[in-house]
């Protein structure tokens, strides 16, 4: 076990441990790799945990004679997807310290042997220290990224002319549902999961988040979640195909692929509500001396938004995949209508979870590019205020519009205006931050880097995406374009064009906070121009295949819009090549990229006034916060005073 | 950039600022119990669309030949509230420091669970009705279910309490690991009530 | 300054007029053949307007102050402090809500208008089934057809259901669209305008013939359609 510290300090007391000998692991190193928490006690006790799940399916099912004994699909949701994931975690160690503490053992004081990372090995263990945390996050998020990606370029082959050539229909459907949902909850939620988790402790001045283990333990379901998503294409019946929604009653009889997005969706939520809570109790009671609301930096009031929407949210989405489930295991009839059920429940219940997930996928890319924004235009927010208050504006309008999903789908007549106008509303705010944006740039001294043109991308993409959303807010026009290309466009200028940009600025801003170097400005530009030009070339003419007819969801289809698709499939295909030159030059600055200094920026936010990277305990002394956090260009103004003792300014001006 | 960072790889991390007058595992515990109100609150809503707004929502409640055991499950309810006052006792007693009473407290308040448990599993048996009967059975077996399994995560925190408890743990100044599985001991049975008011009584 | 704002505008309206152009140029809509289309298409045309103007704005706005205000990279002075000004944020809060009012109440009406049945519709019941639409003539004894045949300029009332998932029923000529919901009934008015022979489309995913579940749908003139009838039921 790597120790990254000689001599050990407690320093959080935990709970009633009042234990001050420091834990020793005990006996030798094959015993340690075995027995001890680590990927090897991870795999086996996966499996004993698998068997276990088995034996208690089989006995229970041999105890009530029920026939067969052996029922696969609930042996796979129960052993396979609940006792061996459990099992894995308790493997790798996630739960060491509340075995010891439930059990009433003395508790092993935080030695912070978990905390911070010296070789590559120790992203591959549970990992305390939110900077750890932070890139595994980041990493295994575009990993899979890389894998939605690729399904995306695959059906984009089929797509490339009508007929079938490459896979079969419900092949099709399973990509595209796959694509969807790894893009969702592998990629885009924890991505930015992953910048806050590195960034909002520092920019609040505090060492850690509030409950670093809970920390660790949201990381490891991640990978659960999407295992379970990518390997549902090997099981009998293939990948689950009812589309990332899952509608019911198509997904009550799907194949069994389909409990796989049931249960995958309840590890990535759990991993998700249990990071959104830590968040949320962080900002609340970890700010530094003197860190106001009113002084936070947007970032950090994006992610409080967006935690809330999580925490209050996410738990429809529970509901809803539950309810599926019980249909298709225990014969329940939740939206069976034979049995008394009712089909638009499963709508409304997965809306009001999903609607609101667009936001938790957008509200933390709002904070990144203002972060960006203000930095690179060397000028202080405009409107402040006002910025964190629409966010808190989209906050509440984002819960009551879920319905505008349903315009076509047979929901309450009486539904569909005040959802409309509620819809349409949301403009309001958001407009609110584009044009405080736009007003940032206004006189400023604008560097062109390339978070600063991902930024500005984003904010040029995302108009695009939303005024397509008032389109779609618009009931008569929605019912001419729903469940068309058209949707398909605007989930791409949004998702793409917005979040995707904006996790990419996020990635080169902070880059050289994170990895101590810096990133080729000249292959980032590359990578921004030819993202930039081949996903308009993608995504915008299926606006117009859209509006002329051509439905979503379709392996096949009328030979009008061969041309049309022949191109935009060409297009995707360069989109997809761009990503290379993002990963080269990220995997190449971050082996041997120049030293990139603490700040070089010049940004006032608290994490640039520590080495990059930060030490591992982030600060040697809580800063203490004396003004706004973008002051730019105001004279002798500063965000915060790193240390009592230090008279002398040091941040800003290189 | 700060000059003096690197020199200071070997000490702990400081200490956070406390920022806020609320404890962060107590306002843990607020979120986590929201979001768990927002999971009971979905399977509220399957409960709303199966029994109100469904064109073809049953007449009676439950459906015709079928019966609801009114009354065990209200001595259940009185025991599942009675609890509440055990656990509100046994915290009360670890706070001024009488550990027998605090222990007997959370024997009591766990033994109760326990019995609410194992009444809701003779009454699973006994019902006369299975989970394929139809959506009223769905919903039924869907809010008791979920909340059983919110007596089962409560028992085993209780569980733990207990098990610390006659180790020797807790004192009137270190009493956080009674108050938490205590809050959400009440919450638990707070759901409980609507729950069985839902389901039971309209 | 004034020239500068001069230049901002200039920008602004270039964008507007490509964008314009690129509204106008391509057709983006298919042809209209029913009533409850052309309201919608008037709608889509306000949308439209309004979306050109508020993008061309945007993007105006950072054309222009990258274009004057771009330093280089290694430039260290910081821009005026501005933190904010009221006027402005006023007028970005009310001239959007102005405008989604507008495009909101629009909608309201032409969604109210697009439901009115007239007097007496032709009541069609639409059965989606996969992979096939099945429609059925109530007013002429139940005749079952496959395919979709109606009578111009007479308003039709089509109510859905479906057998086993969900299907959305959809003529992207009709402008219409709905859902068909098992265990539940689902209704929308079309008024044909236009004869001709157009594509019935389901439109929600329903499994792996989603993409080839399509129908052919017949308007023509009502003695043709009294003919058809009078085949079928022969
Ligand atoms: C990041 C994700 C994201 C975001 C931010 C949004 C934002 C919005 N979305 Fe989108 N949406 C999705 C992701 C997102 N959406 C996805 C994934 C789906 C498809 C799901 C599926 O079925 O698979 C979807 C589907 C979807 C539908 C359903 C379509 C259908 O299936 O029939 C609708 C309908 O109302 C809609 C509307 C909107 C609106 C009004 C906004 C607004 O929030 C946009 C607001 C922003 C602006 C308007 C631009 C900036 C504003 C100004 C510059 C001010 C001035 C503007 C005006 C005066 C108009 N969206
Ligand atoms: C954040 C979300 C996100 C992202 C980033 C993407 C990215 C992409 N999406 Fe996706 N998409 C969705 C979210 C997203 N999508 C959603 C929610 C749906 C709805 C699903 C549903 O209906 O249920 C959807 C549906 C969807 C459809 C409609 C399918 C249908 O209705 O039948 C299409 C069609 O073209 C598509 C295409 C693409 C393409 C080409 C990319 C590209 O941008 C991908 C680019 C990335 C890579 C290619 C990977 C990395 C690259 C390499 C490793 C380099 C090597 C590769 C090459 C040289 C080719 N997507
Ligand atoms: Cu029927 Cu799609
Ligand atoms: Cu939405």
């Amino acid at each position: 076990m790597t120790t990254t510290l000689e001599h050990a300090t407690p320093d959080h007391p935990g709970p009633d441990h009042g234990y001050p000998e420091h834990y020793e692991p005990p006996r030798g190193p094959y015993w340690r790799l075995f027995f001890g928490p680590g990927l090897v006690r991870g795999v086996w006790m996966a499996l004993a945990f698998f068997v276990f799940g088995l034996l208690i399916v089989a006995g229970l099912r041999w105890w009530w004679g029920w026939d067969p004994i052996l029922h696969w699909e609930v042996i796979a949701a129960v052993a396979g997807m609940t006792t061996a994931p459990i099992g894995f975690l308790a493997g790798i160690g996630s739960f060491d310290y509340w075995l010891h503490y439930i059990v009433g053992r003395p508790t092993r004081p935080e030695d912070h042997s978990g905390h911070g990372a010296t070789s590559w090995k120790d992203y591959f263990r549970v990992n305390t220290d939110h900077k750890v945390i932070g890139i595994q996050y980041l990493v295994t998020t575009f990993v899979f990224f890389t894998i939605g990606g690729l399904m995306a370029m695959l059906f984009r082959a089929e797509l490339a002319q009508p007929g079938l050539q490459f896979v079969d229909p419900q092949t099709f459907n399973g990509l595209v549902s796959v694509h969807a949902t790894l893009m969702i909850f592998l990629f885009i939620i924890p991505a930015f999961a992953g910048i806050a988790n590195f960034v909002v402790p520092l920019m609040l001045g505090a060492p850690d988040m509030a409950f670093p283990r809970l920390n660790a333990l949201s990381f490891w379901l991640l990978p659960i979640a999407g295992l379970m998503f990518v390997t549902s294409f090997v099981v009998s019946g293939g990948a689950f195909g009812a589309g990332w929604t899952g509608y019911a009653p198509l997904a009550e009889g799907q194949p069994l692929g389909q409990t796989f997005f049931n249960i995958g969706v309840q590890w990535a939520g759990a991993s998700s509500i249990m990071t959104a809570l830590n968040f949320l109790v962080t900002i609340i009671t970890m700010r530094a001396p003197g860190m106001t609301f009113w002084r936070m930096p947007l970032l950090v009031w994006a992610n409080f938004t967006t935690s809330l929407l999580v925490v209050i949210a996410t738990p429809f989405i529970a509901g809803s995949q539950f309810f599926v489930m019980f249909d298709r295991i225990m014969h329940t009839s939740f939206f069976v209508p034979d049995g008394g059920g009712y089909v638009l429940g499963y709508q409304h219940i997965f809306w009001f979870y999903s609607h609101p997930a667009v936001y938790i996928m957008m509200l933390p890319g709002f904070g990144i590019v203002s972060e960006v924004i203000s930095s690179m235009s060397r000028k202080p927010i405009f409107g402040y205020r006002l910025m964190a208050l629409s966010l808190m504006g989209i906050l509440v309008l984002g819960f009551s519009v879920w319905a505008h999903h349903m315009f076509v789908a047979g929901m309450a007549d009486w539904l569909r205006v005040p959802m409309m106008i509620t819809t349409l509303l949301i403009a309001i705010p958001t407009g609110i931050k584009v044009f405080s944006w736009i007003a940032t740039l206004w006189r400023g001294r604008i560097h062109l880097t390339t978070p600063m043109l991902f930024a500005l991308g984003f904010v040029t993409m995302f108009t695009i995406g939303g005024l397509s959303g008032i389109y779609l807010g618009s009931v008569p026009i929605d019912i001419a374009a729903s469940d068309t290309y058209f949707i398909v466009a605007h989930i791409h200028y949004v998702l793409f064009g917005g979040s995707v940009f904006t996790i990419f600025a996020g990635v080169y801003f902070w880059f050289p906070k994170i990895t101590g170097r810096m990133y080729d400005e000249r292959l980032g530009k590359l990578h921004f121009w030819l993202t930039f030009v081949s996903f308009n070339a993608t995504f915008f003419p299926m606006h117009y295949v859209g509006l002329r007819g051509m439905p979503r969801r379709v392996s096949d289809y009328s030979e009008a819009f061969g041309d049309l698709n022949f191109a935009i499939s060409i297009a995707s295909f360069v989109l997809g090549a761009s990503f290379v030159v993002f990963a080269y030059n990220i995997i190449v600055s971050w082996v041997r990229g120049p030293i990139a200094g603490g700040n070089p920026w010049r940004a006032h936010t608290l994490e640039w006034q520590v080495t990059s990277p930060p030490p591992i305990f982030n600060f040697d002394e809580i800063p203490q916060v004396v003004g706004g956090p973008y002051e730019y260009g105001v004279p002798g103004a500063r965000h915060a005073v790193m240390s009592a003792a230090a008279a002398e300014p040091q941040e800003v001006r290189a | 950039m700060t000059a003096h960072a690197e020199t200071h790889d070997h000490h702990g991390p400081p200490l956070a600022h406390q920022s806020s007058r609320v404890d962060a595992r107590v306002l843990g515990m607020f979120l986590f119990i929201a979001s768990e109100a927002m999971l009971f609150g979905s399977f509220f809503t399957a409960y709303f669309f199966v029994r109100v707004v469904n064109p073809s929502a049953p007449e009676t409640w439950p459906p015709e030949p079928y019966h609801f055991p009114v009354f065990v499950a209200g001595v259940n309810t009185a025991i599942l509230v009675t609890s509440s006052f055990t656990m509100h006792w046994a915290l009360q007693s670890i706070k001024r420091g009488e550990r027998r009473a605090f222990l007997a407290g959370m024997v009591l308040t766990f033994l109760m669970g326990l019995a609410f448990l194992l009444t809701q599993v003779v009454e699973y048996i006994h019902v006369g009705f299975n989970t394929g009967d139809g959506a009223f059975a769905s919903v039924f077996f869907g809010l008791t279910g979920l909340h059983g399994a919110h007596v089962f995560v409560g028992l085993t925190l209780l569980g733990m309490v207990i098990v610390r408890g006659f180790r020797g743990h807790y004192t009137p100044e270190h009493h956080h690991g009674v108050e938490l599985p205590g809050i959400y001991w009440h919450f638990v049975d707070v759901m409980w009530i609507v729950v069985y008011a839902a389901v039971y009584l309209i | 300054m004034r020239r500068g704002i001069a230049q901002l505008v200039a920008i602004g309206v270039v964008i507007a007029l490509l964008l314009t152009v690129v509204a106008v140029v391509f057709k983006w809509l298919p042809t209209s053949a029913s009533e409850e289309f052309d309201r919608i298409q008037a709608v889509y045309w306000f949308a439209t307007v309004i979306s050109i103007g508020i993008f061309a704005l945007v993007a105006a706005v950072i054309v222009f102050s990258v274009w004057k205000w771009r330093v280089p990279l290694d430039d260290d002075a910081d821009g005026p402090p501005i933190h904010g000004h009221t006027g402005l944020e006023i007028a970005w809060t009310a001239v959007p809500a102005i405008l989604v009012i507008a495009i909101g109440v629009v909608s309201a009406v032409v969604l109210a208008r697009n439901g009115e049945a007239g007097t007496r519709p032709l009541e069609i019941n639409a059965i989606g089934q996969q992979f096939a639409w099945k429609f059925v003539y109530s007013d002429y004894d139940d005749l079952r057809s496959g395919q979709l045949v109606l009578p111009v300029n007479q308003e039709a009332r089509f109510t859905m259901t479906a057998v086993d998932v969900l299907h959305s029923f959809w003529v992207p000529n009709f402008g219409q669209k709905m859902d068909a919901v098992p265990g539940i009934e689902t209704s929308i008015i079309v008024t044909p305008t236009r004869e001709g022979e157009f594509q019935v489309v389901c439109a929600e995913l329903c499994g792996f013939g989603h993409a080839t579940m399509r129908a052919k749908a017949r308007v023509v003139s009502r003695a043709e359609f009294d003919r058809w009838i009078q085949e079928q039921n022969a």
